[in-house]
């Protein structure tokens, strides 16, 4: 099990970012209902560990931080959600 | 080592399903970008049709390519500017983009590149075939509006087919304004 995605927030926003190219760190913390505080400390963890890529602009001169999913935060997103459902099935069986 | 029972794994994959689900998008064109080349595209077709008429003097062509140029500036500026300013960009959003540009940029390149080979009216119909192809991707995607356009352009290149030769460059520019800008319209007026 994937102990970085074992925390509901981390993985919620890989399950966000799943379908996207690129959402804005305002847009994740509106979707997900996180405090700004709460989710820069889970971002800054998925970014380390090459989950998810950064990227920081100005778009008329106010900061925009954008985050993306790379390819090793979407192949740990899929075996973790694997291992999930079959912890389900073993319990259920 | 953090451990998880199996009534957090059913609340997390919950989580995961319900986010998954929220975030299954239509595919939203971009209303500009359609009204821009259906005009413009319109616009090309129309005057060949006129010059080749005898109703503008032929001097009236090269005005064609300042509106094509004129277009893929607006296209250029527009898709930058939007993609700095996007809250969340999807990536179907990002392929639709890429067939976009890929359809009416090699139908642009035809034009250019083998105006022999498709002189005249089938320059035209390359761009109704184009346009075609971008509208029916989108209505692939779950768009009615793009589905219809797609289905009045394409009626337009088979109408033209059949049409006098005088006149078939007006069809075909009367299904680019209605299908392709008419689309555009529609999607702008709709606000998605």
């Amino acid at each position: 099990m994937d102990e970085l995605l074992l925390s509901k927030v981390r993985l919620g926003v890989v399950a966000e970012l799943l379908n996207f190219d690129w959402i804005a760190f305002s847009e994740l913390a509106r979707s997900l209902d996180v405090s700004n505080g709460n989710l820069g400390a889970h971002l800054g963890k998925l970014v380390d560990a090459g989950y998810v890529d950064e990227e920081k602009s100005f778009v008329k001169r106010r900061p925009l931080t954008r985050y993306r999913l790379t390819k090793r935060g979407r192949e740990a997103f899929s075996a973790h959600v694997s291992q999930l459902q079959s912890l389900l099935q073993s319990a259920n069986s | 080592m953090e451990r998880i029972d199996p009534s957090q794994a059913r609340d997390h994959l919950e989580m995961v399903n319900r986010i998954l689900a929220e975030s299954q998008q239509r595919l939203c064109a971009g209303g500009e970008y359609f009204v821009v080349w259906g005009v413009g595209s319109a616009y090309v077709t129309i005057l060949f049709q006129l010059a080749d008429n005898g109703l503008v003097p032929g001097a009236a062509l090269w005005s064609v390519p300042a509106v094509l140029v004129l277009c893929a500036i607006f296209s250029i500026y527009r898709s930058r500017a939007t993609r700095a300013t996007l809250a969340r960009s999807s990536l179907l959003q990002r392929e639709f983009f890429n067939v976009l540009w890929l359809t009416i940029g090699l139908a642009f390149l035809t034009n250019v590149a083998a105006y022999r080979i498709f002189a005249g009216v089938a320059g035209a119909a390359i761009w109704s075939l184009a346009e075609t192809i971008v509208l029916l991707y989108i209505g692939m995607h779950g768009n009615r509006r793009a589905q219809i356009a797609g289905v009045v352009v394409l009626a337009s290149l088979i109408a033209a087919n059949f049409a006098a030769p005088s006149v078939s460059g007006y069809v075909l520019g009367a299904g680019m304004l209605a299908g392709y800008a008419g689309f555009g319209i529609a999607e702008l007026l709709a606000g998605d």
